[in-house]
């Protein structure tokens, strides 16, 4: 983490695969029988654990600030459900099931969501994080500056999260 | 989506976390707020005339409102980050409480029974009941700003405690303001207009403070 922390990419992967796997138990174990749910809420979860990484102190314990968001994230939720269960069901057509729905797969799109970004932001989150170039080959094939596809990714991705929690909300 | 891609997208390129020079952003936040309540003092209802005379008791005034500021800050900053325990900061507080209840019954006990409704309730409406939470309100909005940039997971304490700590501030520029200098009154109503301030921060605040 404290790698991941200081930037380092494979310490950060490592570190949100291993939350992910801690995350998908403890909202499994908390949402019985809404495991797409559950899966969404890990995906927010490492959302936040990742745009809010700097709220995390170093000298305390890693597991304590991971479960504290995770449960924020899950009392959130299920104030969303209930919300959601005030409102008339009566005439809402929410579909079949899909038969082929993998496991890991959460409901919402995440290619649907950055279409809803600002062309520049959406740009420098395909070329970057999506087909792995490089920052300065990034800039070098939209015409920005370095620095402005780096500020591009980091209000794209703070926007993006901020899109996941209302897609979950509605 | 699969959450193997989210890891990926997330990972790939990741930059440092910025070290949070909360510390500093915290103080401005605090400093700025009063300025803009002294500000609102100042243009709306006037420094109280006597002040220069009154020089003591407002500087007393504005130090126990400090204090009451001062008490709430190990809370505020402690809710900023997820899944610390808060452990003797609420004792803090409660202890100031405490402290201030008791100032309260020596001062009422040092005056003359017949002048003690008057030193308590200081002769009429305790104006500070509306006034504090207004010169508050500047403080409130830019601590939930800064709040919102962290993580707080208890939203309603740290509502409260935001709304607490907005309110010491309201109060430091009310006292030069306030005509009313009874030990009792002010220890009395400053420390409700306070708490008036944290249940606002705790029902609104909270509803503001969703991430």
């Amino acid at each position: 983490m404290l790698k991941g922390l200081a930037g380092e990419e494979a310490a950060h992967r490592a570190f949100l695969t291993e939350a992910a796997a801690l995350l998908r138990g403890y909202f499994r174990n908390r949402l019985r029988g809404a495991p797409e749910d559950a899966e969404d809420l890990v995906q927010e979860t490492l959302v936040a654990l990742h745009t809010r990484r700097d709220s995390y102190d170093p000298a305390y314990p890693l597991t304590a600030w991971m479960y504290a968001i995770a449960r924020y994230r899950l009392i959130d939720h299920l104030r969303r459900a209930r919300h959601r269960s005030h409102a008339s069901l009566d005439g809402l057509d929410i579909g079949e099931p899909d038969p082929e729905y993998a496991a890991s797969d959460a409901k919402r799109d995440l290619t649907a969501l950055l279409s809803r970004l600002p062309e520049k932001q959406q740009k420098a989150i395909r070329l970057v994080k999506l087909e792995e170039k490089s920052v300065r080959e990034a800039a070098e094939a939209t015409g920005y500056s370095e620095s402005d596809i780096k500020i591009s990714i980091h209000r794209g991705l703070k926007t993006l999260m901020r899109l996941i929690g209302e897609a979950g909300a509605t | 989506m699969k959450t193997d891609q989210l890891i990926d997208l997330l990972a790939r390129g990741v930059e440092p976390a910025e070290r949070p020079r909360w510390m500093r952003k915290l103080a401005i936040t605090l400093i700025v707020g009063l300025a803009a309540a002294v500000l609102l003092i100042a243009v709306g209802l006037g420094v109280r005339a006597d002040i220069g005379a009154a020089r003591m008791p407002v500087m007393m005034k504005a130090m126990f409102s400090a204090a009451a500021a001062a008490v709430m800050l190990p809370l505020a900053t402690r809710l900023m980050r997820p899944g610390r325990p808060l452990g003797w900061r609420v004792g803090a507080v409660l202890v100031f409480v405490a402290v201030a209840a008791v100032a309260t019954c020596v001062a009422l006990f040092g005056e003359a029974p017949e002048r003690r409704m008057e030193a308590w309730m200081g002769g009429g409406f305790p104006w500070c009941l509306v006034l504090v939470p207004i010169l508050a309100a500047p403080t409130a909005a830019l601590l939930l700003w800064l709040m919102r940039s962290f993580a707080p997971t208890r939203l309603t304490m740290t509502g409260a405690a935001i709304g607490a700590l907005s309110g010491g501030i309201g109060a430091m520029a009310y006292s030069m303001y306030c005509p009313i200098d009874s030990v009792a009154f002010v220890t009395t109503w400053y420390v409700v207009a306070i708490a008036l301030c944290a249940a606002l921060g705790a029902t609104i605040g909270a509803r503001l403070l969703r991430w």
